[in-house]
């Protein structure tokens, strides 16, 4: 602060950066001292709102939210004691969520995988009323259910699920995080714009992502193809079709 | 504090300044937050997936295999689904046929499926006037009563007769079969046939061999294939087996040693693709035959010991009643010098002699008489002087030679049973005798057929139609004939029933294949097969009994488990032995089902059963003619041959030949050309509404005609406009239209494209039957502004 | 700018004697991929073929006149691809590990420099949505869609993938069976398979066991416009000369015929 204290007398002395400083300070002052006449308040007016419509109002705005059409409890199914057969994780979630025979990935399973199971008397369906609603409206009709998908990519992606469960070993948590130990499915959100699942994007607004399966934006594939050692597989057109 | 209005205002100060300040933190604060360029990303993302732009559904894949029945060539398909919806039509590799292969049709037959302003969704009746296509939808109830009340009116009013039946399945279908029989039922012998090729092909065998058997070649062991204007990978035959030969005579080991000469005005695919192209004026490829026969009776370039001992009519001869009648020698070498066939043929005498003396000297030589695709007749002349050039070099019945067969031997097979013998009706021939009110048909029957379309008769049939008050079409496509129809009763298409597919053209194995549904129907349509029978149950008494069978599957069963009593046959292919392969015809195969109900089980999964073996030789049981031996029908040759002369004489009105010539690549016959196909033709074939006509530069100097330029193509039947397409490889005073355009039907894929050349048909017919000869038509040009 | 050689390169031999020109190979290419019908077709400047029929004719008078057919996939140059070196988006690029030209429909921009660029015309520019649900589309063909190729909309360029998604789908089942490596007959395009005269092989060029490797040796075997250095994938064979000729790559003094069957 001294040469502060000398700017009065040796003006011509003085660094840019330290009159830079004095005006921003004293600007400063002013705007407090006269918050009107200065025009904060209406700076402020101006931020404040839009602060919160970008980091609340857009968000809440963009997403349109559905209900799946019944409730699921991926904790029992892949319960290592009352649920599916399998020594691992990964075994138990692909009983449901297999490969055929041409390795393509079955995704979202049928009615009849369901019934697999569920037709032996010892596991049978009805004891909530979810599953209830389950056996009049879907299997009796023999009506698939119409899930609704968070984690289908657009049209022009193409995915191999084998490729990176059977031949890179990858967990299903690395791309799902912890939705075969939920409870509940939760909202399915679209954007109301791209109509994409908000899953792609992830829940936080900026894109910010803590965890590997909170985004699935292509610079996220390619991320991890790097770090992996497989950057043959960034050419276009493994993850395009 | 004073709170008036004046000072709140001094204090807030709201000015131009402020004012700005808010703008400017609204814009510090969004441009802090995520959303512009979330925003951003998502309007661009929005771009990329307009609503209206379908998203094709995932799902599981699978295949089912089946046999195409778009044209006589039975090619086996395999039709990749997701989730049972068709996407693909593959070639099938298990398969005897077509190794793997498809042909352009083929390969779009989807489209025919899909493309639902081809097709009648459901039956219907016809509102507007003829032709506009204006058709209500009605119950198949109410169909089948109105047909079914249409019929009972007839048969009790004694007017059997009124009713009439044109066929366009092939002559050995089970479809085929079940109409005739109806028909049979109902008391009337107006059914009438559409021209093909197989039917010229029949009258031929059952002249000169004297059997009612299919054509057979053994082209993939000949070395010499001399074709007079077969279309030989322009889809003649069973093209998905002659393009894999033409792929074997172009690889190692055969790569050179088998020589293809085309006879053909045209330079097309084939006449170029050729080792050798023979340049004959239309119509006269007959006369080149039988020059080529001249030259080698006079060398003695024949087999002197088969002609001697299993032909008859080879030399002079008198009939039981007397009269004298010339051998076949005697007319070659009195009537078909090189001199003479080289005026008619417009083919070099030298060319004559050295091609006469390279077929005569080949190891195994097939002459091959049709033309183009062969969904059209053929000239019974030319076929008979081609098949007597077959027996001059006496490779009839040996390897890679002309094959004589049985039949398949499948149960109730018409001709058996058929009142007497000969040939049906044709439809042309019903359209003349309607047109010249020698018959007259209250209700006519349309089966698989397009008549108004594919006849080659310069448009008469179109008009005869106008003379039958009711017309009933079972077609599933809006084809120009249905678009006449009164009531529509839609069978599914192809790939949408059951069906069966009896030896493909000119395959030298009996073969037998079984069509299998790939999807459920898509729409409200039934099997015609299926809408016969139980029309005949409603009509009850003699039509019920004569058509027993509950559906359309118990005929098709009834008659396919005969082959398990035929002598060995296979019902499944191993593609490392093709069923041409010498090791297979040695001997016969032991059948591979051990039951009836096993091959039915066999032929219901989509397949096939065929015998891949030939008892070579047997010369002297083979012929079933009245001598028992190969007839050279001298008689017929002679009285032809002066037809022809007549033909060939000059027009002063219509000094040039319209020649229409078929395409692989566009579908000519009933089944509409898939839109695909479309992108496969050129400019020069089609632009916008005009299609091409080729024409030869000299000929078209002469009319001062230039490329692009407007012609009027006309005959006596009538004309049509046509763009000029400046073509080197077109015969000199020839003009080249393509079949396939000018429709007025179908979907807006096919309409308002180019002219069709049937509608300027004309000129003398083909001797014998009587059936058009299409391949010569003559016209005058003249140059027109658009 | 010589590109890293990668460990495969597929490419493609087109025997043109026997190819007989029936355009079953752009019919099951179309079929396959997705590709757009229009009802004019006729309008090549609009009609979009990622295989394409050409015509050439001898040139000779009647009745020496012979007409032969280039089809033409992608090139899919391997050396200064001209489309990837102009594209302003990075939508479209040489993958070395396969030797595939890509194009990313969702990526590109629709400028059509690519186009330009091409010496081969082997790309097409969608003026309108491929396939749609508004009119005047023809309703029902949508049908027939394939859900392993996307679907394109108007304004972007599009060409021939070497059917690239059946190289996934090969792979896929191969890892199904624990295998990574791919047999000679595993991944082959849609043309290729459809070919009723097998006049189309495909393979990988950098394998000596694959049939491509050997015929792209033969001494019949040339590309087309050879001479602009963008070393093409596709090879064709033709023992006429002037079929060869016709790949201008020669002045008119400068073919030298191959022992060749006809000229």
């Amino acid at each position: 602060m001294e040469n502060q204290a000398h700017s009065s007398q040796k003006p011509l002395k003085k660094g840019w950066f330290i009159s830079l400083i004095d005006v921003v300070l004293s600007y400063y002052s002013y705007l407090i001292s006269q918050p009107f006449r200065s025009g904060l308040v209406y700076f402020l007016a101006g931020l404040i709102p839009s602060l919160a419509l970008g980091w609340l109002i857009f968000p809440a705005l963009l997403y349109s939210k559905q209900p799946q059409p019944l409730q699921f409890n991926h904790a029992i199914h892949t319960h290592p004691q009352i649920g599916i057969e399998g020594k691992t994780e990964e075994e138990r979630c692909l009983q449901c969520h297999g490969f055929r025979e041409d390795g393509t990935f079955t995704g979202i399973p049928n009615l009849a995988t369901c019934m697999k199971c569920h037709d032996d008397p010892e596991s049978t369906l009805g004891e909530t009323p979810e599953e209830e609603k389950f056996n009049e409206e879907y299997v009796a009709l023999g009506k698939e259910v119409p899930w609704l998908l968070y984690h289908r990519q657009p049209d022009c992606v193409y995915f191999s699920h084998i490729a990176h469960v059977k031949m890179g070993k990858q967990e299903c948590r690395t791309c799902h995080g912890d939705h075969g130990r939920s409870e509940k499915l939760p909202l399915h959100q679209r954007n109301r714009i791209s109509t994409y699942s908000r899953n792609i994007w992830g829940y936080n607004i900026a894109g910010y992502v803590r965890n590997p399966w909170e985004r699935m934006k292509m610079d996220n594939c390619a991320d991890c193809h790097t770090k992996t050692g497989h950057e043959e597989n960034n050419a276009c057109f493994v993850c395009h079709k | 504090m004073d709170f008036s209005v004046k000072k709140l205002t001094d204090l807030v100060a709201f000015n131009r300044r402020n004012f700005i300040k808010l703008l400017i933190g609204g814009a510090v604060g969004i441009n802090a937050t995520p959303l512009p360029w979330k925003l951003m990303d998502d309007v661009a993302i929005w771009t990329q997936n307009w609503p209206w732009v379908p998203v094709p559904a995932r799902g599981a894949f699978n295949h089912s295999e089946t046999i195409c029945t778009l044209c006589p060539g039975g090619c086996g398909i395999t039709v990749r689904k997701v989730d049972g919806r068709p996407v693909k039509i593959e070639g099938r590799a298990d398969y005897p046929v077509n190794p793997g292969g498809i042909c352009p049709l083929g390969s779009g037959g989807l489209q025919l499926l899909y493309t639902e302003s081809l097709r009648f969704t459901g039956p219907m009746k016809r509102v507007g006037a003829r032709g506009t296509g204006d058709f209500v939808a009605i119950s198949w109830d109410e169909a089948m009563q109105t047909l079914a009340d249409r019929l009972a009116e007839l048969k009790r009013n004694g007017k059997s007769e009124a009713l009439a039946a044109i066929d366009g399945n092939r002559p050995h279908s089970s479809m085929s079969l079940l109409i005739r029989k109806f028909m049979d039922a109902m008391g009337s012998s107006m059914y009438a046939r559409m021209p093909s090729l197989e039917d010229t092909y029949a009258t031929v065998n059952r002249l000169m061999f004297g059997i009612d058997a299919p054509m057979a070649y053994d082209l993939e062991h000949a070395d010499l294939i001399l074709s007079f204007g077969c279309g030989l990978i322009e889809g003649w035959g069973a093209p998905g087996r002659m393009s894999n030969a033409w792929s074997l005579w172009r690889s190692e080991p055969l790569k050179g040693k088998v020589k293809i000469i085309q006879v053909e005005s045209r330079a097309s695919n084939t006449a170029s693709k050729a080792d050798q192209w023979i340049a004959a004026k239309p119509g006269t490829e007959a006369a080149l035959a039988l020059g080529i026969a001249h030259v080698m009776l006079k060398d003695g370039l024949y087999d002197s010991n088969f002609v001697a001992n299993h032909t008859f009519g080879f030399t002079d001869w008198t009939s039981p009643d007397g009269k004298s009648h010339r051998g076949f020698k005697n007319i070659a070498l009195r009537d078909y010098s090189p001199d003479v066939v080289s005026k008619t043929t417009g083919v070099d005498a030298g060319q004559i002699l050295s091609l006469a003396r390279a077929f005569a000297r080949a190891r195994a030589p097939i002459a091959l008489c049709g033309k183009g695709k062969g969904s059209l007749n053929g000239s019974v002349f030319e076929c008979l002087a081609v098949q007597s050039l077959n027996a001059l070099t006496g490779n009839i019945n040996k390897p890679g030679g002309v094959l004589v067969h049985q039949d398949v031997p499948l149960q109730a097979r018409y001709s058996a049973e058929a009142k007497g013998p000969g040939e049906p009706l044709t439809a042309a021939g019903l359209g003349e005798a309607l047109t010249a009110d020698k018959i007259s048909v209250e209700t006519l029957l349309l089966f698989a057929a397009n008549p108004a379309h594919t006849l080659p008769d310069g448009g008469g049939f179109r008009k005869a139609l106008k003379k039958i008050p009711l017309i009933i079409s079972f077609s599933p496509f809006r084809d120009e004939s249905s678009l006449m129809a009164d009531l529509i009763l839609p069978d599914h298409t192809y790939l949408e029933k059951m069906d069966d597919v009896v030896w493909p053209v000119g395959l030298q194995y009996p073969f037998y294949g079984l069509t299998q549904p790939v999807l459920k129907p898509l729409y409200d349509t039934r099997a015609t097969g299926d809408v016969l029978i139980q029309l005949a149950e409603i009509m009850g008494g003699r039509v019920t009994e004569s058509l027993p069978w509950k559906n359309y599957e118990e005929l098709l069963k009834e008659r396919a488990l005969n082959l398990f009593e035929a002598e060995g046959g296979l019902t499944s292919h191993d593609s490392s032995r093709p069923a041409w392969e010498p090791s297979a015809y040695r001997k016969v195969l032991k059948s591979d089902c051990t039951s009836p109900e096993e091959l039915w089980k066999k032929l219901k999964a989509g397949g096939f059963w065929y015998r891949p073996f030939q008892r070579f030789g047997w010369h002297e049981e083979l012929f079933k003619t009245a001598s028992g031996k190969f007839e050279f029908c001298t008689d017929k040759l002679e009285k032809a041959g002066a037809d022809l002369a007549k033909t060939l004489e000059n027009d002063r009105d219509y000094p040039v030949v319209m020649a229409p010539y078929e395409l692989i690549n566009l579908a000519s016959s009933w089944a509409p050309s898939p839109p695909y196909l479309y992108k496969t033709l050129f400019d020069s074939q089609i632009r916008g509404k005009d299609c091409f006509a080729e024409i030869n530069p000299q000929t078209a100097g002469e009319y001062k005609l230039k490329q692009g330029d407007y012609v009027i193509i006309e005959s006596s039947a009538g004309k049509v406009k046509a763009l000029v397409n400046i073509f080197a490889g077109a015969m000199p005073g020839v003009v080249y239209l393509a079949f396939g355009f000018g429709h007025t039907g179908y979907s807006d894929f096919h309409l308002n494209k180019g002219v069709n050349p049937n509608s300027i048909v004309a000129g003398p017919r083909d001797f014998l039957t009587g059936m058009s000869a299409w391949w010569r038509t003559p016209v005058r040009l003249s140059k027109t502004k658009a | 700018m010589k590109q890293e050689e990668g460990k495969h390169k597929y490419g493609m031999v087109i025997d043109l004697d026997k190819c007989i020109g029936c355009g079953t190979c752009m019919v099951a290419c179309a079929s396959e991929n997705n590709v757009s019908v229009r009802t004019d077709e006729s309008d090549k400047e609009r009609s979009i073929a990622w295989m394409q029929l050409f015509k050439i004719t001898n040139g000779k008078p009647f009745p020496q006149t012979e007409v032969s057919y280039f089809p033409r996939p992608c090139m899919h140059c391997h050396n200064n691809t001209p489309c990837v070196s102009v594209c302003p988006a990075s939508a479209t690029h040489m993958d070395y590990h396969t030797g595939i030209v890509s194009q990313i429909y969702t990526r590109c921009i629709g400028c059509r420099y690519c186009q330009a660029a091409c010496p081969y015309h082997a790309r097409y520019f969608n003026w309108y949505d491929g396939y749609a649900f508004i009119q005047p589309f023809p309703k029902g063909l949508e049908r027939q869609l394939s859900p392993e190729i996307s679907v394109r909309m108007r304004g972007v360029v599009e060409k021939c993938s070497f059917c690239h998604h059946r190289l996934m789908r090969a792979r896929t089942r191969a890892y199904a069976e624990g295998r990574r490596e791919l047999e000679e007959h595993e991944y082959i395009t849609a043309c290729a398979e459809a070919c009723p005269t097998q006049a189309i092989t495909f393979g990988d060029l950098n394998n000596p066991k694959h049939k491509v490797a050997r015929l792209s040796k033969s001494v019949y075997a040339f590309r087309l416009l050879e001479k602009l250095g963008t070393e093409p994938k596709v090879y064709y064979l033709s023992t006429r000369n002037w079929v060869r000729r016709m790949a201008d790559n020669y002045r008119p003094d400068q073919l030298e015929p191959v022992g060749a069957v006809k000229t």
